[in-house]
Parts: C-alpha cells; structure tokens; sequence
C-alpha cells in the first residue's frame, strides 16, 4: 500500500464504493432499528417459527435435491453427450427467470391438477401451501447454485486422478466416491452453503406456491405491507442475523473440512 | 507376453496407426519418441484407458482389447505420478488394496514391504504435500507395484529428476526387471534407453518406426529422424556414382568422400556420429580413410569433452574427450585435419531420407 501508483488508488476508490453500497443500507438498517424493538421481535413466537421455517425447509430441500445435483454435476464435469449445452442451459434458467414467473410455472406442477400434485394427492398430501411446496419452489431457483459449484469442483479434479484409481483395480463407484467427491468436496459444499441461503432468502417463487406457512421474507414483507417499515425493519435485521450466522458457520465448517482431510488415513497407519 | 496388433486409434487431428508390438514376459522395453509422438497415447491404449478404434491388444494369450481397465492387471505410473493428494502416503499405497477387501493387518504388513523395497518406509504417516518429485515416483511405483501388475508402464519415469536420483531410480527400474518384471518404459531420451533398454521401438508421428535391439536401432538407425535420436549430428546429402567400377560420392559441397559401398547409385543421406571422427594438427597418413582438412568453427563443452565443429564446404559435429581437447590445443579458427573410415558412414536409402 505504500505504492503511489494512481492506478492503485483508483481501483481502490471504485473497489470500496462498491463495498460500501452493499453494507451501507444494511448498516442503516441495524442504526434504525431500536433495542427495545428488536428483543420484542425476537421474542415474538410468530417469527420464531417463521425464521425456524425458513431454516429446516432451506436445508432439507437443498439436502434431498443434492442427491440428485451433485451426480447430475459430475457427468457434467466428465462426460460428453449430445445436448449437453443444453442441459447447461436448463440449469441455468431458474436464474434468469423472474421468481414470481417461477413460482406460477411451478404452481401449475405442484396443484392437484399438476403431475406432481396428483402423485403427492394419492398420499393424502397438498404441497401448495405446505412446506413440501415451499422447499420445492426455494429449490426451483437455487439449484443452479449447487450444480455449477458441484459441476466446477469435480472438473478441477484431475482426470489423470481418477484413471489412476481404476488402474489401481478400483470399481467406477468406488473412485467417484474415494476420490472424485472427497477432492471436489470444498465446492460442492460451498455450491450446498450458496443453495441453501438462496433457498431461504427466496420471496417471488414461495409466496405464489405459500403465503402460509410463512418463511421469513414472507413475513417481513406482509409486515411492511400492513403496518409499515418500522414494523418491518426488526424482524428483518433478526433474520438477516440468523442467515448471517448459519451462513458463516457452514463456511467455517466446510474450511476446516478442508484442513482435516488426512486425519482418517494418518489415524489408519 | 504382451502382444499389439495393427493397433490404431484416431485422437483428434493425431492418429496412432497400424502399431504392432510383441514384448515377451520379463523384458524391458523401451519406446523412444518426441513429445506428441503418441507414447503416452500408446501407454493409455495399453492400460485400458482409452480404446483402440481398431485392433487387438493380447497379454499372456488372453485378448484384452476389450477389457476394463480394473482387470487387466496392467499398472501404469504416469508422468505426473496421479498421487491422491487427500491421501497420506500409507493411504495412496494401500489404496489399491483397500478395494480388494483385503484385512487391515495384511494391508499395513503389504504396505510396508513395498514402502521398504521402495526406500520410502519414512514417509508413510506424512500427507503428500511438501513431497520431491522423487518421493512421489517412489510412492506411486510403490502404488502400482502392490497390485502385482503382469506388465508395468512407465511414463517419462526419469524425465523430472535430477542427475543423482535419475541413476537411482535407473538402478531401482534395473532391479525391478531382472526380477522378472515385464516393463514397457516410455522416454523422449535416448540416454534412458541406452542404459535401461533390452529392446527400443521409435515412435514418431502415431508410427513406429524402427524397433530392434539397442545396438540395432543406434548403430544402423533407419532414416534421419531416429539417428538424430541416437544422437548423431552429422547429416550429408551424397550423390554417389560409379566411374570406371570406382563407387565416388560427393557432398553438395562435392567434397568427396569414401563410404561403405552397398552397389547402389544416386541420391542417398549419410549419417555420422560425431566421436566417430578423429581431429588433428598434421596430415594423418593412414590410408583408405576419409581425410578432410577444415577450419575450426565453435568450440562447446559437453558431457563428454568438447564439441567442435569444423567447416571444410560441409559442416562437420566432432565430439573429443576434455584430455584430448588439452593435449590438441584447438582454438576456433584453427586449421585441423579430421580422420574417419567409411565403415563409420551409415548410408540411409533415400526413400527414406527423412
């Protein structure tokens, strides 16, 4: 930094303002927002549960969609197949779809009328307003989130890798699981983190399927619509609090992950 | 017995054609060529990696031109070594016995003795960072060789090692063969095959082109390309013709030179080692040998002594030992006499001049 380089500065100058454009409102948010409001808030049994919500379906949509995402990412990583551009395509089209156009394709699957909600009818089950459907809706446009994490992570893998462990006499299965996902690991779980928290902070595409059961950005928004922002603003400074720490302990989590890998096979020997 | 049959394989614009190769069990093979000849290529079709577009590959009488690569028991040591780096070095070695259900004390016993073969006993708890270039040849031959493999490819083995563990390793791939390891080694050095080679195939262009016995393909290479691999610098183009029953050949400098005669007249390459050619200060008086005087152009240190090149129309590589070098006194500009027999000339037909 003691370079007098204008160039330097410059960057730097453009860099922070752009920082700054992104903490300032949140920032402003927190100043706003009183003590005394937000322990009301936080006590408050309604966003407890809407905040729990929001959690739970988050995780356990982008669990259950893993296992279908991350087999999905390594052929996308190792295979070549007719189409495959345009299986890229369609992976990457929730994110240029507006949510809401999102959410009124998907109700059409999930009502009783659509495929799947006649299959899920059969077993007594209404995914539009349940959290079935909220955890598809929010899986509907994060999903490209993990995939392409997941797709990027097993093609940094060395091919070389792989035809070494099937050389060495290891079954296809046994490589995919032994070396392909332990080395793509770190990006599979920051696609997983990224899914995740674009699942829970998902409004357009869940209040067409929900607006009950409520998750969190449903909530803040019928609270800034009936009583105004400064009702609004406390229960969106809890949950941006309680994104933030999910957020960076799953970080911390899948960095240390990192760092241990060797441990079962030093504890082995 | 491995045993190749007009093996062919399209790879993008490069293409292996019409490879035929018999390796008998317990030989150790070489096959020498540039990068992007298709050794590798070659080696991966071997191992199952990739499949011949056509062709048959059979090892120990079986075909195994279709089988997959985990029961072909061909171990390959790539260039890079492919070390699982989310492995401890115990965990990369005993990782081909880990698929194979085999009990943890067996393991760690097979290991071991591996590990001691291999010198790398030392290294077995540490993760595979931080580890030489030698260390991890050590540890992914240690690798291949648990898994018993019927024949053993190896992939530019000395390419990246530095002068005192190339011989090390050298003496370990020596040891490794006489017992009784069959073992296809693939280098773009023909110092390698000199030192390691029973039998040496030249690769070039997705071709073999020459294949016989060290002393085959070094003495009497068959065109320009494998003598320049057999480190020969010295390339004429002669035209020879018969006058009065006399075989003459000229240079296309016509400098005349005496050369093997094999009755065949017309354009030909002729090829020279350079330590093949003697330099003096006075005339030589021996007789029915080349004799030719010429002007000293460069003076390079080698290996072996000096490289000098000398100018008579042509230019001639001569290689002399650092002794000679002294006791000649040769300074650039130097007039010099230089001596070889015609036996020396190796006369490439000229349908195969390049």
């Amino acid at each position: 930094m003691v370079e007098k380089s204008p160039f330097k500065w410059i960057f730097l100058f453009l860099s922070a303002l752009v920082l700054l454009f992104i903490i300032a409102p949140l920032a402003g948010m927190f100043i706003h927002t009183g003590a005394k409001e937000f322990f009301e808030t936080a006590a408050d049994k309604e966003v407890h549960s809407s905040i729990w919500l929001t959690l739970w379906v988050s995780f356990t949509g982008t669990f259950i969609f893993a296992i279908g995402g991350v087999p999905l990412a390594w052929l996308l990583a190792r295979k070549k197949f007719h189409g495959k551009s345009i299986v890229q395509g369609i992976i990457d089209l929730p994110v240029v779809l507006p949510h809401t156009a999102a959410g009124i394709a998907l109700l059409g699957f999930i009502s009783r009328d659509g495929i799947l909600g006649k299959t899920a009818s059969v077993f007594g089950l209404n995914l539009v307003n349940h959290p079935g459907g909220i955890a598809i809706a929010m899986a509907f446009v994060s999903l490209p989130f993990l995939i392409n994490s997941a797709r990027d992570g097993f093609a940094s893998v060395p091919e070389r890798l792989e035809k070494a462990a099937l050389n060495l006499g290891a079954s296809q299965a046994r490589v995919f699981f032994t070396i392909s996902l332990p080395l793509a690991w770190r990006s599979i779980i920051s696609g997983f983190v990224m899914m995740f928290a674009r699942g829970m902070s998902e409004f357009g595409a869940v209040v067409i399927i929900a607006y009950h059961p409520m998750v969190a950005p449903v909530l803040i928004y019928e609270r800034f619509s009936s009583f105004g922002l400064n009702y609004a603003r406390p229960a969106a400074v809890l949950f941006i609090l309680v994104a933030l720490i999910v957020f960076i302990s799953l970080r911390l989590l899948s960095i240390r992950r990192r760092e241990k890998p060797f441990a079962r096979d030093a504890e082995a020997y | 017995m491995l045993k190749l049959t007009e093996i062919n394989k399209k790879l993008g614009d490069f293409a292996l054609s019409g490879i035929s190769l018999s390796i008998p069990e317990g030989q150790y093979y070489v096959l020498l060529g540039r990068s992007g000849a298709g050794k590798t290529q070659l080696l991966e079709l071997i191992a199952g990696l990739e499949k011949p577009d056509s062709g048959t590959i059979v090892l120990d009488g079986e075909d195994i031109t279709h089988r997959k690569i985990q029961e072909r028991k061909i171990g390959i040591v790539f260039q890079d070594y492919a070390i699982f780096p989310h492995l401890t070095v115990f965990g990369n070695i005993a990782y081909p016995l880990r698929s194979r259900k085999i009990d943890e004390q067996t393991i760690v016993k097979k290991v071991s003795d591996v590990a001691r073969q291999m010198n790398i006993s030392h290294l077995l708890s540490r993760t595979t960072e931080n580890l030489s270039g030698g260390e991890n040849q050590r540890i992914a031959l240690a690798r291949t060789l648990i898994t018993s493999p019927r024949l053993l490819l190896l992939d530019e083995p000395l390419s990246s090692l530095d002068a005192s563990l190339r011989d090390e390793m050298k003496r370990v791939l020596r040891k490794l063969n006489h017992e009784g390891q069959t073992i296809i080694h693939v280098t773009h050095d023909y110092s390698d095959a000199i030192s390691l080679a029973e039998r040496v195939g030249v690769i070039h262009n997705g071709r073999i082109i020459q294949e016989g016995s060290v002393d085959d393909v070094f003495n009497r290479p068959v065109n320009r390309f494998v003598a320049r691999y057999a480190g020969m610098k010295n390339f004429f183009r002669l035209r020879v013709m018969k006058e009065d029953g006399v075989v003459k050949a000229f240079t296309s400098n016509n400098l005349e030179l005496r050369i093997p005669e094999n009755g065949n007249t017309g354009d030909c390459l002729a090829v020279m080692k350079s330590r093949d050619i003697k330099l003096s200060h006075d005339k030589p008086s021996e007789t029915g040998h080349n004799i030719v005087k010429g002007k000293v152009d460069e003076i390079i240190r080698s290996e072996y002594g000096m490289e000098i090149s000398v100018s008579a129309g042509d230019l001639f590589h001569t290689e002399i030992s650092g002794r000679e070098f002294k006791e000649l006194g040769i300074k650039e500009k130097d007039e010099v006499w230089m001596c070889f027999p015609p036996e020396v000339i190796i006369i490439l037909g000229t349908g195969q001049a390049d």
